[in-house]
């Protein structure tokens, strides 16, 4: 009774390429979370609707590299492995440890945590305040797209369906400068699923604000990140004065909007959310820590 | 000396039950209710593949109820629906995938009735015909009370709430029935192999001889097997029948955390009367369970939760009042501690917010209180056998540095804006045993020790190792008494057709009950032994002299013994999101004797482990009837990053009625774990709780209202 | 058809590419060491590895291990560490009702594999994916210590 489930897992990348050119698949770069959406009950398959195509061998798709000042990272590249890889800055291999557990960062992916497209997935703050962009890959050739642009809800991406996202790019984040914290919320220590992710990222000349950047996770549809805010502050020096950081935290107030679920309240998210970034703006220092 | 089952365990080859394949096995699934409280108008199935069959309520050969005390639990609800996942029929067959597709197709209409989804409500409405289940009262007269309150400095009013427990045991919930012609062997993951068995010669409405009950290796119970699998056991064994196939039923996990029992949530009133200085002149409790769905072993639940209202504590004029009400949710039962969590969660904590009314450290002000030797208990029996807990706390005050923490922690918090450090103690007990004359009227305990004709020694009991460690530690009694190396013991998985009913595997009643029976049954042995003959002892339950417990007046001597506690708890909370990280867990304790060091360690760290989380971590909620975390990250129990080592110490007073004077052990130490950690939390913030779990999201809401009362 | 190592032995399975390894290792080759506990990768009970790595196997479509090297309790079984830890989870005390422990074997040997002298904080970490409900982890935090003392030299990075 059980129907025929098609998958595809091909040597090469272009061969994947061109078969997600013919058809609408379901790409599996790992599949720590696309068992668990789809799993079924005790004893079975998950019941994935489409044809299925592995990604997660290819090694094209696992190169991190360094180019001038961007980082490059494979999109299938497990948490594992960039937790062992010395380009990978500080503050996200935080934020990756932050991730289940052994085992699940073994087999779980960047590229597959970018396009579960979760509110609260672990490493999505990050990335916003990295300002990452997304390589994709079709048959037709490359493009290049802003994370913020990507993600568009939950579980809503802007991947036609003939591409695959190939690379992570985090531009200028080999530079120096900068001082970037990561906190996880989680009713546990391991294996645990966000309550509030929050990152923050800021540069100074001196003591005054050159760049500051900052993303909250599982607080709403998609990460909050506001550039318009984040630039009020740019000129201002540190340490900030109460007025600024209320100001800021105030902004954040008004579109921060997050809701009750079986994990947390709404006004919990909320509180946390803007506690971690008061917190952050009223650094006496900031150090660089990339 | 390793544990008997340890081989089996460590290579993952001992077959627990979803391991099992038999010959003509099929597999059941069950169609559950959507609606909390409804009438069935009509069920329609689809037509089913050949092989495939539905079984209900019309196919039970019995009465339609799981026989546990009152007869109010369906086996397959045939005319009213009471919760979300009340099973109401059975699909069998050969593939899980068609079956699970066939599920879906089945269609149920029920007529949804106004229903009861909060314990709050059903308080309001406890009046209403079928609400109240239970009640009992106890304890000093009321207009005494009153006339004690109207002199008083002040009096106390506090309520406490206590949430949901899941027990998440590693292995979900499984059992099989393997079909024959002339009986039914039902095996599975279990406590309690009579109360299977009962349920089975009622629900079969069978002969003793045609039902078999074995159990099969058990991945962990903590009260979640006790009486929950008779209800699995009653479906496979009439699909069984039905069907004439072997049928298994295993649960996958996100319908174990969503239809199986769980600790009672409960609310708890306290009124208490405070002279000028603080002290105590009189209090009373009024105590709610949230027996869910059906009454099940609520009642008896109740009874324990209100045998330990007072805490450890002589309270003068002290009266209590329990109800289980009914609401329509999954039905609650046994767990772990057995109503006494609840129970001492909240007294420790009033205990602690009277002490701070009275300005006296908190565990200073409950010494003061502590019961001794000799005391009345709050039912009007004895503390008859010598109490440690003086030695205890001293001891334990030593090795954790409280009072120099305690000022430390004051002054370091004084310095740390975001990171407060706390630190809390509970002291508790717990009655061993079965409440009251249980032991004697209705559990009447038999325990059999066979002979074979090569001198090899078997227990035969009913009792089953979930885990805890009963293979390890019986074993060892009877060797010793016998002479006999431990390892020439043999104690195989218990079946129905070769033990005695020795009682179900709960209360902590085993090592010290069970225990003790076979520890003179092995001297028996002894007695008569001859070499190369086959042998047979048994040993009957003799009732220790005490005050009759009478269940209606509620007085007596409630337990024959008592085993004690002294925990101390060190966290450190972070204001801004209210995470609270253990630092330093302490715990001392009174079991009587121990048999096994290793075996009580594990009952030490796991117990203090799941009863911390009950405190501050694990949280289960219920809306309109449905669980609402079907995960077990939702839900969220410690992982090995959530615990710290735990120094923890045994301090022997021996029980006459024990084997070599051991007492129960495997509920105490989850007891005080939850009152410890809110005192600790309490420490750290200096604000007061009134419930658990303290979660990061009570911690922050209370943090935000203390800032608006300070401005 | 699907190809793969399976304990040292090659193997063939014409389940379907969504399959679970967990199920196929379960029902078709018999393998009942390998546990489930919650199928959604949440608790560890299911840990076999893959290519040397722990995994869950209950996350592991089938078609995705296409000539992979998968590795189960049972295959570890005969090995000199198995034996260190099963004496060192037996002495610890580490073992209560047991369900979680061929998984917790399976993490203890992949954290030592790759770190084989771990601190305790390291020992929580490397089994914080492995629920455990009955021991608290203190006695198998104990025994993977244990484990690592005993074994000393057999536990060489590959």
């Amino acid at each position: 009774m059980a129907e025929k489930i098609t998958a595809y897992r091909f040597d090469q990348l272009d061969q994947t390429l061109s078969q997600l050119n013919k058809e609408n698949c379901a790409i599996i770069a790992g599949g720590t979370d696309v068992m668990v959406m789809y799993k079924s009950r005790r004893g079975v398959p998950p019941k994935i609707p489409k044809p299925i195509v592995f990604i997660d061998h290819l090694s094209e798709l696992k190169r991190v590299y360094q180019k001038h000042k961007d980082l490059y990272i494979g999109a299938c590249s497990t948490y594992s492995e960039l937790l062992e890889n010395p380009l990978i800055p500080g503050p996200l291999k935080k934020a990756i440890k932050t991730i289940a557990a052994p085992a699940i960062r073994n087999r779980g992916t960047l590229g597959g945590n970018v396009c579960n497209a979760s509110p609260a997935g672990d490493t999505l703050p990050l990335l916003y305040v990295y300002n990452a962009k997304l390589l994709l890959r079709s048959v037709n050739g490359e493009r290049i797209v802003a994370i913020s642009d990507f993600i568009q809800g939950v579980r809503r991406i802007q991947r036609e369906r003939n591409e695959i996202v190939a690379e992570i790019i985090l531009p200028s984040v080999m530079e120096e400068g900068a001082h970037v914290v990561f906190e996880k919320v989680g009713n546990r220590n391991a294996d645990a699923i966000a309550k509030v992710g929050f990152a923050g990222y800021i540069r100074l000349n001196g003591a005054v604000i050159e760049d500051a950047r900052f993303a909250f996770g599982a607080v709403g549809p998609t990460m909050v990140r506001s550039v318009d805010i984040e630039k009020g502050l740019f000129g201002k020096t540190i340490p900030l004065a109460d007025t600024d950081i209320a100001q800021v935290v105030g902004a954040f107030d008004k579109i921060i909007k997050p809701i009750d679920d079986q994990r947390s309240t709404a006004i919990y998210r909320k509180t946390v959310a803007l506690n971690l970034l008061r917190y952050f703006l009223s650094m006496n220092q900031y150090q660089h820590n990339q | 000396m390793p544990r008997k089952d340890h081989k089996g365990k460590v290579s993952g080859q001992l077959p627990y039950i979803s391991d099992v394949k038999v010959e003509n096995m099929v597999y059941g699934v069950l169609y559950r209710s959507t609606i909390a409280y409804g009438r069935i108008k009509s069920i329609q199935l689809p037509d089913l593949p050949e092989g495939y069959e539905a079984v209900g309520a019309e196919e039970i050969p019995g009465p339609n109820y799981v026989k546990i005390i009152k007869e109010d639990q369906p086996i397959f609800a045939n005319e009213w629906v009471n919760y979300i996942g009340e099973p109401i029929l059975m699909l069998v067959g050969a593939d899980l995938n068609i079956l699970y597709d066939l599920l879906e197709k089945v269609k149920i209409d029920i007529e949804e009735h106004q229903a009861i989804y909060t314990l709050e409500e059903a308080i309001k409405q406890k009046s209403a015909p079928g609400v109240t289940m239970a009640s009992y009262e106890f304890g000093e007269i009321l207009d005494t009370i009153t006339s004690i309150e109207l002199k008083a400095h002040q009096i106390i009013e506090e309520e406490y709430d206590t949430g949901y427990q899941e027990h998440v045991y590693l292995e979900p919930q499984g059992m099989l029935a393997i079909y024959k012609d002339d009986e039914i062997v039902v095996q599975g993951s279990m406590q309690c192999l009579y109360y299977i068995k009962n349920a089975l010669i009622n629900a079969l409405a069978c002969g003793d001889d045609d039902v078999r009950v074995v159990q099969s290796p058990t991945g962990g119970g903590f009260g979640g097997k006790e009486e929950f699998p008779s209800m699995m056991a009653c479906h496979v064994a009439v699909a069984a029948k039905a069907v004439k196939k072997s049928v298994m039923l295993v649960f996958d996990r996100s319908e174990d955390m969503v239809v199986t029992t769980k600790r009672h949530p409960a609310k708890l009133r306290y009124r208490t009367a405070l002279d000028r200085k603080g002290n105590i002149l009189s209090m009373s409790v009024d105590l709610f369970l949230d027996a869910g769905a059906n009454e099940g072993l609520s009642s008896v639940v109740l009874q324990r939760a209100l045998l330990n209202s007072a805490g450890v504590y002589k309270i003068p004029h002290f009266h209590a009042k329990g109800y289980v009400l009914k609401t329509h949710t999954v039905p609650n039962g046994a767990f772990r501690g057995f109503g006494a969590p609840q129970s001492f969660a909240g007294i420790e904590s009033h205990m602690c917010h009277l002490s701070n009314t009275a300005n006296i450290d908190p565990l200073e002000y409950k010494r003061k209180y502590l019961v001794k030797q000799g005391d009345p208990t709050i039912t009007k029996g004895n503390f008859r056998d010598p109490i440690l807990m003086e030695e205890m706390i001293k001891d334990l005050l030593n090795t954790s540095n409280y009072k120099k923490k305690k000022t430390e922690f004051q002054q370091d918090n004084q310095q740390n804006q975001r990171y407060k450090k706390g630190i809390g103690t509970s002291l508790f007990l717990h009655g061993c045993g079965f409440t009251g004359s249980g032991e004697r009227d209705h559990i009447k305990a038999k325990v059999k020790l066979v002979k074979s004709k090569d001198d090899q020694v078997s227990l035969k009991i009913s009792n089953s190792d979930m885990g805890q460690g009963i293979f390890t530690t019986l074993s060892k009694i009877v060797a010793k008494e016998l002479d006999l190396p431990y390892e020439e013991i043999l104690f195989p998985y218990p079946d129905t057709k070769e033990v005695p009913d020795s009682g179900p595997t709960v209360a902590s009643r085993t090592t010290m009950i069970v225990g003790k029976l076979l520890e003179r049954a092995a001297k028996k042995l002894k007695s008569q032994w001859q070499t190369g003959v086959e042998q047979e002892v048994v040993e009957n339950y003799v009732h220790r002299e005490m005050i009759p417990w009478n269940e209606k007046t509620f007085t007596g001597d409630a337990y024959p013994a008592y085993s004690w506690g002294v925990n101390i708890v060190e966290v450190e909370v972070d204001t801004l999101t209210g995470n609270v990280k253990l630092e330093k867990v302490y715990a001392n304790y009174d079991v009587g004797k121990v048999i096994d060091d290793r075996v009580m360690k594990g009952q030490i760290d796991g117990g203090l482990a799941q009863g911390l989380a009950y405190g501050y971590l694990e949280k289960m909620t219920s809306k309109e009837g449905k669980i609402q975390q079907k995960s077990i990250s939702d839900y969220g129990p410690p992982t090995s990053l959530d615990v710290v080592s735990i120094e923890s110490k045994i301090f022997d007073n021996p029980y006459a009625d024990g084997p070599y004077g051991a007492k129960g052990a495997g509920e105490l130490t989850l007891i005080g774990g939850a009152p410890a950690v809110q005192a600790a939390i309490e420490d750290a913030l200096q604000t007061p709780f009134q419930q658990i779990p303290v979660t990061p999201e009570v911690i922050i809401d209370s943090l935000w209202m203390k800032e608006g009362e300070e401005g | 058809m699907i190809t793969f190592t399976l304990n040292g032995r090659k193997v063939e399975t014409d389940a379907p590419p969504t399959a679970r390894l967990l199920d196929v290792i379960r029902d078709d080759y018999e393998l009942i060491g390998t546990k489930e506990g919650c199928g959604e990768g949440e608790c560890g009970a299911c840990s076999v590895f893959v290519n040397n790595l722990l995994q869950n196997s209950c996350l592991i479509p089938i078609g995705s291990i296409e000539g992979a090297e998968i590795i189960t309790i049972e295959g570890i079984m005969e090995s000199e560490q198995f034996k260190i830890l099963d004496e060192s989870y037996s002495h610890a005390g580490g073992v209560q009702c047991g369900y979680c422990i061929p998984g917790m074997v399976m993490a203890s040997a992949a954290l030592l594999s790759q770190n084989p002298h771990p601190s305790e904080a390291e020992i929580r970490e490397g089994i914080s994916g492995n629920l455990c409900r009955c021991t608290g982890y203190n006695m198998i935090v104990d025994a993977v210590s244990l484990a690592a003392k005993k074994g000393d030299g057999l536990w060489q990075k590959k």
